[in-house]
C-alpha cells in the first residue's frame, strides 16, 4: 500500500521531531518544520498529501495555511493537532473551513494520528 | 562576767546574718575567687561585730581587753580583703604583688596589735559598754584604710565606664551592683569615732550588712534588679531599724536611769512598754518620709510629664503597625514612669475575650491571661467606663474576689479602658511605680487623656491591619483569576512534554511490536532505548520545572521577606509563565537589562507579581501585532524599570484613575479592576514607586524604581 506524503508544521520542535522518527521507520515521506514561511514552501515544493498544523505558531498561524490551500483548491488534507482550547469553538470553525480533523495535544497516542492521516489519504469521512 | 545587754543584739543578730551570707556565698561556687574573697571579707566583718556583741555584753574589762584585740584582727583586714575582692571581681590581672603587700602591712599590724598598746590602748566605759581606745599608731593604719577604699572607689569607678562604652551592660550593671553599697558600707566607719573618745553609738553593722546582703545578691543572682530598687529598700530598711532601735533604747534608758533611779527589772519594763507604744504609733510614717527622701535622692521625685508627652506624641501614637504600636506604648510607658510592670489588653472579637498583647515585667501567670468579656475586672471597666486603681477602690466599695485575681496576676495598681465609640476595645493596666508611690490626681490627668488618644491610634491600627488583610485576599483572589487566564499556555507548557514524552515511549512499543526493530542489532537497539530516555528525561523535567513556577507563583505572598532580588531574574521568570502565550499572539518582546544591575531589596514573589501583572496588561493592550519592550538600568541609587508596550493606550483623563481600585477598561468578565491598585500596594510595599506614562493609540509605559539594596552589587 502506497503510503501519504506529510509535512508537520508546528513551533515544538519536540514534537515534530518525534513526528518524523514515527513515520520515517514506518516508511512515510515526512517532512518537518518548526518555521511557518518555511513550511509554505515545504508545501508548495512538495505537494504533500497531509498537512500536520499547530493552531497558534509564531510567524504564521494554522487558519491561515488552511485558508491558503483551500484557496488554491489543494486537495492536501490538513489536520490540526493543538491544544488550543475554547470550548470547542475555533475546532469547528477549522473544521467548517475545511480541516479533516482536529486532534488534542498532547495526542492521546502517536497510533491514533496514524490511524486519521491513513483515513484521511484513503478518502474516507472524518 | 557577761549581762545581757540590749546594744550588744543589733551586732549579735547582724553578725549572724553575715555569717550564715558568707557561708551562703561560698557554698554557691567554692573555686570562684570572687566567692572566696568575699567570705573571707564577711568573715572579718563577723569577727568585728560578733566581737562587739560579745565585749558590750562584758562586765569585766580584762575580758573587754581581749575581745578588743579579736576585734581588731577583723577590723584591720577589712580593707585589705575588701581591695582583695574588689581586684577578684573586677577581674583586674597583675595586681598580685600589691594585694600579697597588703596581707603583710595587715600582718605587721596584727603583730604590732598582739605585742604593743600602739594599735588598741585600754578602753572606753560608755553607756552601751566597753568599747576599743585607740593607740599612737592608729591613725597610720586609719590613712592605710582610707587610702585602700579611695583606690576601690577609683577602680570601680572606672571598670564601670569602661564596661559601659563597650557595651557590657551586664557588666556595668554588676559594678554598680557593688559600687553603690560599697559607698553606704563607708558609713560603717563612722564607728571609728567612738573608740576616739566620742561617745556615739556604733551603727556600722546597719551599713555593713546594707552591704553584704546587696553584694551577695549581685555576685550569686545572674540577673539583677534595677540598682536604685534595692538601694532604695535597703536604705529604707536599714533607716527603719535605726529609727526603731533608737525608740527602743532612748526611752527605755531615760524612764530606768531617772525615773526608777538607775536599775531595776519594772524600770527597764516600763521603758519597753512606752518605747513599742512609741515605735507602733510612728513606725508607718518614719517609712514614708524615709521613701520619700530616697525617692528625692534616686529618683529625682517624679518621671517628665513633659517627656512622656513628647515621646507619646512623637513615637507611639504616629506608630501604624498594630504589633509595634502595642510594644512601644508599653515599653515608652513603663520605662518614663518608671513602673514595676505594665501591660496592654486588646479585644479579640472572635474570641470574645481580651487578652494580653504586651506586656513588661509580668511573669507567666499574668502573661498568658485572657479576660472573657463577661469576666469581672473587663465587664468592670466595660461597664464603669472609668479607671480602677487598687488604693481607691479597695477601700470604699471591696471588689469581688475574681477581679482582686485577675488584679494580682497582672500585678496592677490601675487599670485604665481604653474606649472608642463607647466600645472598649482594651485595657491598659499599670503595675506599681518603683518609687511605691501612689498614683496621684496629677498622672491621672495626664494619664486618661493619654489613654484616649491611644485608643484613637490602636483602634486606626487595628483597622489598617484588617484592611491590609482584605487588601492580600483580594490581591489573592486576582492573582489566580490571572491564572485562570492563563491555563491555555500553562496547559501548553505541562501537557506537551508529557505528551512528547509519552509519544517517545508509545513509539518505542509500537516499533517493537510492529517488528521495525527486527533487522537492529542488540546494540542498536539499546542505543536507540537510551535516545528515548534521554528525551523523556527531558521533557518530564520541563514540565515538572513549570508546574514549580506555577505553584510557587499562586501561593500567597506572606507578608514582605526583604532578599537581594535580581530585576533579570525576575523578569526572565515572569517571561517564562508567560512568554510563550505572547509570542502566539504575535507580540515581540524586547528585553533591555543592563548588564551587572545592582540588586534591589525586596520581595522576590511579590515582585514576579508586579512584573506578571504589568506584562499581562501591556499584552491585552496590543490588539494585533505589537511589542513589549522591558528596560532596566541603574540611576542614582535606584534601579529604574520600564515596561512599555505599543498597545491602544490610556487617555489621559482616566490616567489618574487607573490605580484606583476596581477601575477597568477591559471587557466585563476580563478583569477585576485590582490588578493596578495592587500592583501600587506592593510596589510600595517594596520601598518602591510606580510612574505611568500613556498616549492613545501609541502605547502606554510603566516605570518603576526601587532603591539599590545596601548590601551587595549583582
Amino acid at each position: 500500500m502506497k503510503k501519504p506524503k506529510i509535512v508537520a508544521i508546528d513551533d515544538e520542535i519536540d514534537f515534530i521531531d518525534m513526528l518524523k522518527d514515527y513515520f520515517e521507520l514506518r516508511g512515510y515521506e515526512i517532512e518537518v518544520t518548526s518555521k511557518g514561511v518555511q513550511g509554505i514552501e515545504l508545501i508548495n515544493n512538495k505537494k504533500p498529501d497531509i498537512v500536520i498544523l499547530d493552531l497558534k505558531m509564531p510567524g504564521i498561524s494554522g487558519e491561515e495555511v488552511l485558508k491558503l490551500l483551500k484557496s488554491k483548491q489543494s486537495k492536501t488534507k490538513v489536520i490540526f493537532v493543538s491544544a488550543y482550547d475554547d470550548a470547542g469553538k475555533t475546532r469547528a470553525r477549522m473544521l467548517d473551513s475545511g480541516a479533516y480533523a482536529y486532534l488534542d495535544k498532547p495526542l492521546n497516542s502517536l497510533k491514533e494520528l496514524e490511524d486519521v492521516i491513513n483515513r484521511a489519504y484513503s478518502g474516507e469521512e472524518a | 562576767m557577761f549581762h545581757f545587754n540590749i546594744y550588744a543584739i543589733p551586732h549579735l543578730l547582724a553578725s549572724l546574718l553575715l555569717f550564715s551570707l558568707a557561708i551562703f556565698v561560698f557554698v554557691n561556687n567554692k573555686t570562684s575567687p570572687i566567692n572566696k574573697t568575699f567570705a573571707l571579707l564577711n568573715i572579718c566583718t563577723v569577727i568585728w561585730l560578733f566581737g562587739y556583741f560579745v565585749m558590750f555584753s562584758a562586765t569585766n574589762s580584762s575580758v573587754a581587753k581581749v575581745c578588743s584585740k579579736i576585734i581588731y584582727v577583723g577590723v584591720l583586714f577589712i580593707p585589705i580583703v575588701f581591695y582583695h575582692f574588689v581586684i577578684s571581681f573586677l577581674e583586674i590581672k597583675n595586681n598580685g604583688f600589691l594585694i600579697r603587700l597588703n596581707y603583710v602591712i595587715g600582718a605587721i599590724f596584727t603583730i604590732l596589735l598582739f605585742t604593743t598598746n600602739l594599735i588598741t590602748s585600754g578602753l572606753y566605759k560608755y553607756f552601751w559598754g566597753f568599747q576599743t581606745k585607740v593607740g599612737s599608731l592608729h591613725n597610720i593604719y586609719l590613712i592605710f584604710f582610707f587610702i585602700l577604699f579611695i583606690r576601690c572607689f577609683i577602680l570601680l569607678k572606672k571598670e564601670e565606664k569602661k564596661a559601659t562604652s563597650a557595651q557590657m551592660f551586664s557588666k556595668a550593671l554588676r559594678i554598680k551592683y557593688i559600687f553603690w553599697p560599697f559607698l553606704i558600707s563607708i558609713i560603717a566607719s563612722t564607728d571609728f569615732l567612738s573608740k576616739y573618745g566620742i561617745e556615739s553609738y556604733p551603727i556600722g553593722f546597719l551599713f555593713m550588712s546594707t552591704f553584704v546582703s546587696i553584694t551577695t545578691y549581685a555576685i550569686v543572682k545572674h540577673q539583677l534588679l534595677e540598682i536604685e530598687v534595692i538601694v532604695k529598700k535597703t536604705l529604707v530598711f536599714a533607716g527603719l531599724l535605726a529609727s526603731v532601735f533608737a525608740m527602743l533604747v532612748l526611752p527605755t534608758l531615760v524612764i530606768q536611769e531617772y525615773i526608777f533611779g538607775g536599775t531595776g527589772t519594772a524600770g527597764r519594763l516600763w521603758g519597753l512598754a512606752i518605747s513599742g507604744t512609741i515605735i507602733i504609733l510612728t513606725v508607718r510614717r518614719i517609712e514614708n518620709f524615709l521613701i520619700d527622701i530616697t525617692d528625692k535622692f534616686l529618683f529625682q521625685k517624679k518621671y517628665d510629664y513633659k517627656e512622656l508627652l513628647k515621646t507619646f506624641t512623637d513615637e507611639v501614637l504616629t506608630v501604624l503597625n498594630i504589633d509595634i504600636l502595642v510594644n512601644t506604648t508599653v515599653d515608652k510607658l513603663s520605662k518614663i514612669m518608671k513602673i514595676q510592670s505594665c501591660g496592654l489588653l486588646l479585644l479579640n472579637k472572635t474570641k470574645n475575650s481580651y487578652e494580653l498583647v504586651a506586656s513588661m515585667g509580668l511573669d507567666k501567670e499574668g502573661r498568658d491571661i485572657s479576660l472573657g468579656s463577661d469576666n469581672t475586672l473587663a465587664s468592670f471597666l466595660r461597664k464603669t467606663k472609668s479607671y480602677l486603681s487598687t488604693k481607691h477602690q479597695g477601700k470604699d466599695s471591696p471588689l469581688p474576689k475574681r477581679i482582686i485575681e485577675d488584679m494580682n496576676k497582672l500585678k496592677l495598681a490601675l487599670a485604665i479602658p481604653l474606649i472608642i465609640y463607647d466600645d472598649m476595645i482594651g485595657i491598659l493596666t499599670l503595675g506599681n511605680k518603683k518609687s511605691d508611690e501612689d498614683y496621684t490626681q496629677d498622672d491621672m490627668d495626664i494619664l486618661l487623656p493619654l489613654a484616649r488618644t491611644l485608643s484613637i491610634a490602636i483602634s486606626n491600627a487595628i483597622a489598617l491591619d484588617e484592611l491590609s488583610k482584605t487588601q492580600a485576599e483580594a490581591a489573592q483572589r486576582e492573582k489566580m483569576a490571572v491564572i485562570g487566564t492563563l491555563s491555555a499556555g500553562i496547559n501548553h507548557e505541562i501537557c506537551n512534554p508529557l505528551g512528547i514524552a509519552r509519544g517517545q515511549c508509545e513509539a518505542f512499543l509500537l516499533n517493537i511490536k510492529d517488528g521495525l526493530y527486527k533487522d537492529k542489532s542488540m546494540e542498536e537497539l539499546f542505543d536507540k532505548a537510551q535516545k528515548i530516555m534521554e528525551k523523556v528525561i527531558h521533557e518530564t523535567d520541563r514540565a515538572t520545572a513549570i508546574t514549580k513556577r506555577l505553584s510557587s507563583f499562586a501561593k500567597p505572598a506572606k507578608g514582605v521577606i526583604s532578599d537581594d532580588v535580581n530585576i533579570k531574574d525576575e523578569v526572565d521568570e515572569v517571561l517564562a509563565l508567560v512568554g510563550y502565550e505572547l509570542k502566539l499572539d504575535k507580540i515581540d518582546i524586547i528585553k533591555d537589562i543592563q548588564e551587572g544591575l545592582p540588586f534591589i531589596s525586596g520581595d522576590k514573589k511579590q515582585l514576579q507579581e508586579v512584573f506578571f501583572n504589568l506584562i499581562r496588561n501591556a499584552a491585552q493592550a496590543i490588539k494585533e501585532k505589537g511589542k513589549i519592550i522591558i528596560r532596566a538600568r541603574e540611576d542614582g541609587g535606584n534601579v529604574i524599570i520600564d515596561i512599555e508596550d505599543t498597545g491602544h493606550g490610556i487617555p489621559e483623563d482616566k490616567l489618574d484613575q487607573i490605580f484606583n481600585p476596581f477601575y477597568t477598561t477591559k471587557d466585563p468578565g476580563k478583569g477585576t479592576g485590582l490588578g493596578l491598585f495592587i500592583v501600587r500596594q506592593v510596589v510600595e510595599k517594596n520601598l518602591g514607586r510606580i510612574f505611568v506614562k500613556s498616549k492613545v493609540n501609541e502605547g502606554t509605559t510603566f516605570t518603576l524604581e526601587f532603591p539599590v539594596a545596601v548590601r551587595a552589587k549583582a
